[in-house]
């Protein structure tokens, strides 16, 4: 065996340990993961956005929200104060998948606890602080500063409903927020409100929600239902309130009228007016209407603009002006009464069975100015003021049959045609009443009261005198009388038949004289008792009358007395 | 001075585990230690390079660690996210300094400190450094010590996020900066223990060497 000392050794070559351990992706790992998150840090960075508000009530850096749909999309991060200190900038970063938001006319709102009249919100934010709310805009410029609103804003863009346009001539107690009502139900809410364009009116704009919104249509009526209407017209007086809300908070009502509905829902942003009240927005457009002028010669005081014309106690029409007429020539000033009619209301009224007169009436001017005109000229139709309520003397035109007043005729080719008038009653009675009152006036009152006392006086004597002389005379002749009667009664008692027969008679006659006196006595009650007493000297001659029979009848017993024969052979001739 | 003697330079290895002074089967591979049977190194394996990866993992994760929030406290509706510096910041300007001063030191110097330490041993024992070798091994003893108790804000972290959930009104969450602030304290505790303090010495030893 060969021995090779001088061959080479072989080098051993290591196998190499210092190649790259697989630690070392650990801190690749490491790296990648932070890189990871930082990656994703940067790319969910959404914008940040800077929101100028009045001042930042309740706002906190670093801890404050902004919220979309009570969503939140992003935090303040910075609330500072202007350069100029007037405003405050609010810094907020906004999420990346809420960047889309941030457009043009996006619109930022403090959204804080608020209790108004018309209802309490954002009672959330009691417990979580004030949050700032966002409302997305339609635009698609995106947009990094914001002018915050001062108040929230009500309707969210998202919401089903429509906003329109109300012309009022003034805001009264309407607010942001005050509600809508339609029947009662609250509908929608005032959106906002402005000067219109020239300063002379206001628009509001509100929001009707869905399913109301279906509701207004072209004919829809909008009127104030603030507070409480209180009218006092010739009608009398009417209250009206839609709700207690509205009664402090105000509120806007609509209602669709029968007769103007229209099928089609209003188109959203429809410009309506806004009227005063329910009676005045709810009217009916009158399709027809003519004017008359009616000059009085009497007071207008108690009529105005917008009383009403009746035609037999039916809406006619309405006072559209009242003024006043000077004829120089003649000095004659007289109340000028400009009225408007509607026929319309009153061939509404036609029956059924009517309905050709009312079509043609209806259709030709000429025919209804030749049908007032027989109205007028045959059937005596007079306008005439009327008090409606006496209360408050309100004054409407009447219009009524007058057959007896003088004729007269209209004049169709004036302008505005003046229609006869007649007097009103009320004035008639007044001077009736006058007259009345003149007359009693004249009475001599006092002349008249004179006579009355003396005619008393003289009754008052008549009974004195009753009193002191006539009762003891008469006293007196009842007592002869009765001894008369006494002695006629012993008389009788020892007179014989024949006797008896003539005292008999005497007594008749007796009896006679006392029913006489009882006569007499109960005339004198009467006579002492009336008012003209003319009765004393009948009494007196009737009293006499008794005396002088009693006397006589002495006689006669004396007589008697003397010659008890006479009874039996009657009187003996005078012996000479 | 003469060198030290040392198992390397007298061929033989040292277990690392029971300490079994062993003669290597050969010098490149030395085989497994008869008494407990763990492989021998005479030095430990890629030592630098294993510590170097991990340090800068660790590096690493420490930036997340202190911009992430590490708690998110949601208190009547709004949340609050707290980074481990905001935490210190709302603790020293609430008046409790002593407290600010230490989640300072525990939860920023502490991470931060064991991370340069790790780097300074490393570029030494690399550069071949033979200074001051006492007061590196010390420094690494102490290393090795803290690292066990920096996981301190990881449980309070935990204890917080388990005891405050009164749901409605008040609960806190972790953050994700708890969890790299846990990989960082991980990263430099492994870290500290892949390295090996020998190479402190070797360098010295090998210059004494040479110079013989």
């Amino acid at each position: 065996m060969p021995e090779d000392t001088d061959l080479p050794q072989a080098t051993v070559v290591r196998r190499s340990r210092t190649r790259i351990s697989v630690v070392w992706i650990i801190p690749i790992l490491a790296a990648a993961v932070a890189l990871g998150i930082a990656v994703q840090r940067i790319l969910s960075e959404g914008p940040t956005i800077t929101i100028v508000f009045k001042a930042a009530e309740g706002l906190e850096a670093g801890k404050t929200l902004v919220k979309y749909k009570d969503v939140s999309i992003g935090q303040v991060t910075a609330v500072r104060l202007s350069p100029d200190y007037s405003k405050v900038e609010v810094t907020a970063k906004i999420a990346k998948s809420a960047e889309g938001l941030m457009v043009e006319d996006a619109k930022f709102w403090v959204v804080q606890p608020r209790v108004t009249l018309s209802g309490v919100s954002g009672l959330g934010t009691l417990l979580s602080g004030n949050y700032v709310g966002i409302e997305v805009g339609k635009s698609t410029k995106k947009q990094r500063t914001f002018i915050g609103l001062e108040e929230p804003l009500i309707i969210t863009v998202g919401q089903p409903g429509r906003s329109f346009v109300l012309k009022a001539a003034n805001l009264g107690p309407l607010g942001v927020g005050a509600p809508v009502y339609y029947h009662s139900l609250q509908a929608g809410q005032v959106v906002s409100y402005s000067l219109a364009g020239d300063g002379k009116a206001i628009e509001l704009r509100i929001f009707v929600n869905a399913p109301y919104d279906t509701y207004v249509n072209a004919g829809t009526r909008f009127w104030n239902a603030s507070g409480v209407d209180v009218s006092v017209g010739a009608g009398g007086v009417e209250v009206r309130t839609e709700s207690l809300v509205a009664l402090l908070a105000g509120g806007v009502a609509f209602d669709t009228p029968a007769f103007a509905a229209q099928p089609e829902p209003a188109a959203p942003n429809t410009a309506f007016t806004l009227h005063g009240d329910r009676a005045t927005a709810m009217k009916q457009p009158e399709s027809i209407s003519t004017r008359y002028v009616l000059y009085f010669d009497e007071s207008l005081r108690g009529l105005s603009a917008g009383a009403p014309v009746t035609l037999l106690g039916l809406t006619a029409g309405e006072v559209s002006n009242v003024g006043l007429d000077i004829d120089r020539a003649t000095a004659i000033v007289r109340g000028r009464v400009e009225i408007v009619t509607y026929p319309d209301r009153l061939l509404a009224r036609l029956s059924a069975q009517q309905a050709a007169t009312r079509a043609t009436l209806a259709r030709s001017a000429t025919e209804r100015h030749a049908f007032m005109q027989r109205l007028v000229e045959q059937r005596g139709l007079r306008a005439q003021l009327r008090s409606g309520n006496l209360l408050t003397g309100q004054l409407y035109v009447a219009f009524d049959h007058f057959p007896d007043s003088p004729k007269a005729k209209i004049d169709w080719s004036q302008d505005v045609p003046v229609l006869p008038v007649t007097p009103s009653t009320l004035p008639d009675i007044e001077a009736k009443l006058t007259n009345i009152v003149t007359k009693l006036d004249k009475l001599p009152l006092e002349a008249i009261g004179d006579d009355v006392r003396r005619a008393l006086v003289s009754v008052d004597q008549v009974l004195g005198n009753a009193n002191n002389k006539t009762l003891p005379e008469l006293n007196a002749t009842l007592e002869e009388t009765r001894r008369a009667l006494a002695a006629a009664d012993a008389l009788l008692k020892n007179g014989l038949h024949t006797t008896l027969n003539e005292v008999n008679t005497t007594l008749e006659g007796a009896r006679r004289v006392i029913a006489t006196a009882d006569g007499v006595l109960k005339n004198t009650d009467a006579t002492l008792l009336g008012p003209d007493a003319p009765g004393q000297q009948d009494l007196r001659d009737a009293l006499q009358e008794v005396t002088r029979a009693a006397r006589s009848l002495r006689v006669l017993m004396d007589y008697l007395d003397r010659h008890p024969e006479s009874l039996i052979r009657g009187k003996a001739a005078d012996r000479p | 001075m003469t060198a030290e003697l040392t198992a390397a330079r007298a061929g033989l290895v040292s277990c690392e585990t029971c300490d079994l002074l062993a003669r290597p089967a050969e010098a490149a591979e030395p085989g497994y230690c008869p008494r407990c049977g763990v492989e021998l190194a005479s030095r430990r394996h890629h030592s630098v390079q294993y510590t170097w990866a991990l340090v800068i993992a660790a590096a690493i994760c420490y930036i997340p660690a202190n911009v992430l929030p590490v708690l998110t406290t949601t208190a009547l509706g709004s949340a609050d996210s707290d980074t481990i510096m905001g935490g210190v910041i709302l603790l020293y300007t609430t008046g409790s300094w002593p407290l600010a001063l230490i989640v300072l030191v525990a939860s920023v110097m502490v991470p931060l400190g064991k991370l340069v330490a790790l780097a300074y041993l490393l570029i030494t024992v690399q550069r071949g450094s033979i200074t001051s070798n006492r007061e590196r091994t010390r420094l690494y003893r102490m290393v090795e010590f803290i690292g066990r108790w920096s996981m301190l804000d990881v449980f309070v972290d935990a204890f917080t996020v388990a005891l405050v959930q009164l749901q409605p009104l008040m609960w806190v969450a972790p953050g994700p900066g708890v969890l790299f602030f846990a990989a960082v304290v991980v990263l430099t505790m492994i870290a500290a223990e892949s390295f090996d303090p020998r190479l402190i010495w070797d360098s010295s030893h090998a210059m004494k060497e040479h110079h013989a």
